[in-house]
């Protein structure tokens, strides 16, 4: 439900689009909201935190590394990785328990 | 109850009768007289062989202390350099080294031993290839109790990005 929700963030917000640097804030301002909005609406006792890593796709390398410390049991995250031509998106969503 | 009333019943044969009659009330008077009236019910000690763990409630409505922003800054501006600078971008050393660096982050974080805060490290290695690239984030949490901090760092062939978010933990 969660990777379905994020799929749908990036693919209406820069699905047809090519790396344009003015409006790349934009994007992924959009993107982070929507994420967010979604999630509110499941209405469940979660905080959450969504990062969105926006690049140019030129041939450079990127690493993602994440590490938290919280309950196992009840906490998790979820992280998607969308491509075309131009442009990569990272969207990683943590949930936390409150 | 039943005690209170053959308390009562006792008391009033006293009044009637001053000679304690085994008789009419024997059965009830001589429990009542010759036994205490507390009970002798011991408390039964369980043993819990099972490890659950059971928490009192605290009834604290908020952080004793809230995550101090600028020392979670000083440690990522320590950090990121100490272990980035000369360095070169590859492909499986920067693997290991971000995963490093976030076990390093995360462990001096908990050194601070600010209680009751979920800490959430993230950290980007990335090639500098003159490519354009925008990282953002947003949540939902409570202002109030919860912070963030983000560093980057540069050097002649790589860039990193790393930031820790603490959530308090209600």
């Amino acid at each position: 439900m969660d990777e379905g929700g994020e799929d749908e963030s990036i693919e209406t917000t820069i699905g047809t689009s090519s790396y344009q640097h003015f409006r790349v804030n934009q994007w992924s301002t959009t993107i982070v909201e929507q994420c967010l909005s979604q999630l509110c609406k499941l209405g469940k006792p979660f905080k959450y935190i969504v990062t969105c890593v926006i690049m140019q796709n030129n041939g450079a390398g990127l690493q993602t590394a994440s590490s938290c410390y919280w309950d196992n049991a009840t906490d998790g995250n979820c992280a998607i990785k969308w491509e075309n031509k131009s442009m990569c998106c990272i969207v990683s969503v943590f949930g936390l328990a409150v | 109850m039943s005690e209170v009333q053959k308390d009562k019943a006792a008391r009033k044969d006293k009044k009637t009768s001053r000679v304690p009659s085994e008789g009419s009330h024997g059965v009830k008077h001589t429990a009542g007289k010759t036994k205490d009236s507390l009970s002798n019910v011991s408390c039964i000690e369980e043993h819990h062989d099972a490890l659950v763990v059971t928490l009192e409630n605290t009834y604290q409505m908020g952080p004793r202390k809230r995550f101090p922003t600028p020392a979670i800054l000083a440690i990522l501006k320590d950090v990121l350099p100490s272990y980035l600078e000369e360095e070169k971008y590859e492909v499986e050393w920067s693997r290991q080294m971000s995963k490093t660096l976030c076990e390093v982050i995360r462990a001096r974080m908990k050194e601070l031993m600010i209680r009751r805060y979920k800490i959430v490290v993230l950290v980007h290695i990335g090639q500098l290839a003159g490519q354009s690239m925008q990282i953002s984030s947003r949540c939902l949490w409570d202002p109030a109790t919860d912070t963030f901090a983000s560093w980057s760092f540069k050097n002649t062939s790589l860039y990193c990005v790393a930031s820790v978010y603490a959530v308090y933990f209600e």
